[in-house]
């Protein structure tokens, strides 16, 4: 039924080309109201991929966003955002506050924004829900892991941020440091693994603090950066083995991440390009087991605007994963990968709509049974296939 | 014969071609475009880096620490002059990087019109509101903004300087001080415009006239310096 939804305001987009931001006052402040959407199909040629099943084809690729924001004084501004979405078997339509933020600025080079903020992490963490922004239907998932979207997504906390303009022509400097709290919702990828494992969780989530530092050079369109993300992470719910159900928690011994990143754009033409590697040593189960994650992800990436409408893009994306349980008998070291490698075509019916084609070639899945990387046992009971071919179909809009 | 025709077509394409180019390097200069800002702005000019910082929402202040918000045009020539010139951005590039920053809490979406004339009217009632026109557009009600290019001194070498006299009435009562000028600098290096922007008028005047008649080497396309010159009645 919401898909539907979803389809009716794409048609109403596209027949009439409006623009429904709408702007009102309140208490002589001007009130601004932005919204987006997107739909999505996939289909697999084996493997059932991001908890659909893809293999018979499948539309459960929704989400949809409404923001309202106000600009009070000329320094200080305030505006929340309302988010919603469906991929499969996560989140399905429940909604939750996206972004709340009170946002201070000082001077250029010192502002302040507090709330419940997007993370900023690498080039597109805090922008992957926003579809009309990427050329791409899905972003490189051996960085912007969609099925873990939650893990970084915000932080209720606060940002201190800033632009530095150097001397001499050589750039800007944009600074951000963060802390804050992370609150997963119990219907992202990492809850639904555990689920296999007779696990229920009621609660995700902990500290979270970091920064992001990033160089506008001098030479005209080229971008670099680096990011970095601690947390102490804290899980608890239920244990339900061989029919008996007990309290259970996991936490962090360490937990962080590390990104570099590079964006040039020249004229028709962007080239992106990201690595990232998170590392996790978890006790497991009130520390009776650990587990040690170690993953790693890269991708390049091109597009080009071949006519005003029509865009085309392709990355290659390489993921690999090594989780050893450590004293958990009977599991051994696991090790896997999924290399990627994604083609696209992009159609911009108006600056509101568009449709995207997008065609994956990837090799691997993983290790689904330990943490989640776009493959899941329970949708793969029967085994998976070395090989994925899965073809996206993608349509979005704002207002 | 034939070498003859092929000879008289090549240069026929040549100078096609040579239109052309001439025609394309006009295309986008900031001749086609004029800053307008609310007359409670307080200064008079707006460097490159300011104004883009300024209509990228990186800074809601000028450096006199007047507030700022900026103006768009939703189309036109005037809105695809000042893209290119002061942005380097298409329009589809803008509207996704004020989309990134809207849909993740990082800015409002800034004001738009169709037209110079809502754009100056927006300008002329709204504080600390900065906008662009066309040239031809009225600016009854607004403050006209020089832009200086920072890299003009670099840019723009000065080959021919003329000083500037020295007011013999200013001088006899030690009357001294920097007069600051916005200089227009054409392509082939004469100075097309100079501006007052600040100092003695007296001396401004002298100033005036004494760099209308300064050389710069040549440049690639008009360009806006700002230029200071000092008055020291002891020397």
């Amino acid at each position: 039924m919401k898909q539907r939804i979803v389809l009716v305001a794409l048609v109403c987009f596209c027949t009439t080309g409006a623009t429904l931001a709408q702007e009102f006052r309140i208490f002589d402040r001007r009130v601004q109201v932005h919204g987006f959407g997107s739909q999505g199909f996939v289909y697999t040629n084996d493997n059932n991929w991001l908890t659909m099943n893809t293999s018979q084809g499948s539309g459960a690729m929704t989400d949809m966003g409404l923001n309202m924001s106000s600009q009070i004084t000329d320094k200080f501004r305030v505006g929340a955002q309302v988010y919603d979405r469906n991929l499969g078997q996560l989140e399905q339509y429940h909604p939750s506050l996206d972004w709340a933020v009170a946002d201070y600025r000082f001077r250029p080079w010192l502002g302040l924004r507090g709330g419940k903020v997007k993370t900023i992490l690498g080039l597109y963490n805090d922008t992957q829900d926003l579809d009309f922004l990427h050329t791409f239907a899905l972003l490189p998932q051996s960085v912007y892991s969609t099925d873990l979207r939650e893990s970084t997504i915000a932080h209720e906390g606060g940002d201190l941020y800033g632009d530095v303009a150097l001397k001499r022509r050589l750039g800007t400097l944009s600074y951000t440091a963060y802390a804050g709290q992370r609150r997963d919702s119990q219907y992202g990828g990492y809850p639904y693994l555990l689920q296999v494992h007779g696990i229920a969780l009621t609660s995700y989530g902990g500290l979270q603090y970091g920064g992001d530092l990033r160089w506008a050079t001098p030479l005209n369109g080229l971008l670099v950066g680096a990011s970095r993300l601690n947390e102490e992470i804290t899980g608890r719910g239920t244990l339900t083995l061989g029919g008996t159900t007990g309290p259970y928690e996991e936490h962090s011994n360490t937990d962080w991440m590390n990104e570099f990143y590079g964006e040039y754009t020249a004229g028709k033409l962007k080239l992106s390009c990201e690595w990232r590697r998170y590392w996790r040593d978890q006790a497991i189960a009130s520390g009776l087991f650990r587990a040690q994650t170690d993953v790693r992800g890269a991708y390049v990436s091109a597009s080009y605007r071949v006519a005003k409408r029509f865009q085309f893009g392709s990355y290659y994306s390489r993921y690999t994963i090594n989780e050893p349980l450590i004293t958990f008998p009977g599991v051994f070291p696991s090790h896997g990968h999924i290399y990627d490698t994604a083609i696209t075509g992009r159609f911009d019916v108006n600056r509101y709509v568009n449709f995207k084609i997008e065609q994956h070639f990837m090799a691997g899945y993983g290790v689904p049974g330990q943490y989640p990387s776009g493959f899941y046992a329970a949708q793969n009971q029967a085994g998976l296939e070395p090989d994925t071919r899965a073809l996206v179909l993608k349509t979005s809009f704002r207002f | 014969m034939q070498t003859r025709e092929n000879t008289t077509k090549a240069q026929r394409v040549l100078s096609i071609a040579v239109v052309f180019i001439l025609f394309a390097a006009r295309g986008a200069t900031a001749r086609d475009v004029k800053i307008v800002a609310n007359p409670e702005v307080k200064v008079d000019s707006i460097s490159t880096s300011e104004l883009k910082s300024v209509f990228l929402a990186e800074r809601q202040s000028l450096r006199d620490g007047s507030h700022a918000e900026p103006v768009f045009q939703q189309g036109g020539p005037a809105h695809q002059a000042f893209l290119r010139e002061y942005l380097g951005k298409s329009d589809g590039a803008l509207q996704d990087y004020y989309g990134g920053l809207v849909f993740t809490g990082k800015a409002s979406m800034p004001k738009s019109f169709r037209s110079d004339a809502e754009v100056v009217a927006y300008v002329a009632r709204t504080r600390g509101a900065i906008g662009y026109v066309s040239p031809a557009a009225s600016a009854e009600g607004v403050r006209i903004l020089v832009v200086i290019s920072e890299g003009g001194k670099s840019e723009r070498m000065l080959i021919t300087r003329v000083s500037p006299e020295y007011p013999e009435t200013l001088r006899r009562l030690k009357i001294g001080g920097t007069v600051r000028l916005a200089v227009t600098i054409s392509a082939q290096g004469r100075v097309e415009d100079v501006q007052l922007l600040g100092g003695n008028p007296i001396l401004g005047e002298s100033a005036v006239t004494a760099v209308r008649q300064w050389v710069y080497a040549l440049g690639r396309s008009q360009t806006v310096v700002q230029v200071s010159v000092p008055f020291d009645p002891e020397h």
